[in-house]
């Protein structure tokens, strides 16, 4: 070791020593202030950790929402949505289909010459003086 | 008769249960106790280098208290072994921010030197004579020392008196110092070598 090592080494030694010195002599005050902050550190590590319930807490809110979402589209499917109306319509539905669908009557049309609405003006007309 | 005595009951979740929620209680007081142990050996030399930086008793304080709440909240589950690293790379970023703040404001506080206060020592030198207490002289010699040595690590930049603080008072090695001051090795190195030229040309062999 070379004699500016060696004083080197001197120097740090002396530098620890009276730092370690210094540290002995930190007074009360402030060994109590430290030993309090210590103990909300630790405090801080004894408390019920909040992380699981954190992570659970999207989860338990995506449910909720899925569930209220069904239940809204429960509410508003297009059965219930007209009033007074508990089954009935789709029979409704099915009887447009049935005349859409229906030829006959096009045929009908087609193929008449005006002696039917003549015929059924007639029959209208003999009901209502027959009623009289 | 016996024999069924002693047969084991077929269910037995719930006392499982009981004893892992028992195992893990006792894991988080194990690691309490731990990061206590861990602080109280550290805070007063923590205190000393915050101060040492900051200048200012309460604002080393508060740069202590937030290091450690810090540490206890974010890696008090990691590895005892790498909490002292640890602890002081959050002291450094808590004295960066407020070295910040205050060169905002201005440098308002001049030069203090730590000061004990012997009227509140636990010690009462009456009481406990005779004692190791140094004589009033050497006492002097070595506040005389002290206050030296604190005007001169003044002086230094931050980070050499960081590098040098680490080393000489908490005892680190260059690898731990290098963690704590988010640095190379080779870099604690530079800066504690400057850091001893510059003492030791400042106060040359002082005596203690």
């Amino acid at each position: 070791m070379s004699p500016q090592d060696e004083r080197s080494t001197g120097f740090e030694e002396q530098a620890r020593a009276v730092l370690a010195e210094s540290v002995t002599r930190i007074d009360s005050r402030i060994r109590s202030r430290l030993n309090q902050a210590r103990q909300a550190a630790i405090a801080e590590v004894s408390r019920p950790s909040r992380r699981p319930r954190l992570l659970l807490m999207p989860a338990a809110g995506a449910v909720v929402a899925a569930v209220l979402v069904a239940m809204v589209l429960w509410q508003h499917r297009p059965d219930s949505a007209l009033p007074g109306n508990d089954g009935g319509g789709q029979m409704v539905a099915a009887e447009d289909l049935d005349l859409i669908a229906d030829t006959d009557g096009l045929d009908m049309l087609q193929d008449s010459d005006g002696t039917f609405y003549e015929w059924a003006a007639g029959q209208a007309d003999a009901g209502a003086e027959t009623s009289t | 008769m016996s024999g069924f005595a002693t047969l084991a009951p077929p269910y037995s979740m719930p006392s499982a249960s009981h004893d892992d929620a028992d195992l893990s209680t006792s894991i988080a007081q194990a690691r309490s106790r731990a990061l206590n142990g861990f602080l109280a050996g550290i805070e007063l030399k923590a205190f000393k280098i915050a101060q040492a930086a900051l200048r200012h008793e309460d604002d080393a304080l508060d740069a202590v208290q937030d290091a450690m709440l810090q540490l206890a909240r974010a890696y008090s589950d990691r590895p005892a072994e790498e909490w002292k690293p640890l602890f002081y790379r959050i002291l450094e970023n808590r004295i960066r921010d407020m070295q910040r703040r205050r060169t905002v404001r201005g440098r308002v506080l001049a030069w203090l030197p730590f000061r004990s206060d012997d009227d509140e020592d636990d010690v009462d030198p009456i009481a406990q004579a005779p004692s190791d207490e140094p004589s009033p002289s050497r006492k002097l010699e070595i506040e005389e020392a002290m206050q030296a040595l604190d005007k001169a690590l003044d002086t230094l930049p931050r980070r050499q008196q960081q590098a040098f603080m680490l080393r000489t008072l908490e005892g680190m090695d260059v690898a731990q110092t290098a963690v704590a001051m988010g640095c190379s090795e080779g870099s604690v190195k530079t800066h504690y070598f400057r850091a001893l030229q510059t003492l030791r040309a400042q106060l040359g062999d002082f005596q203690t």
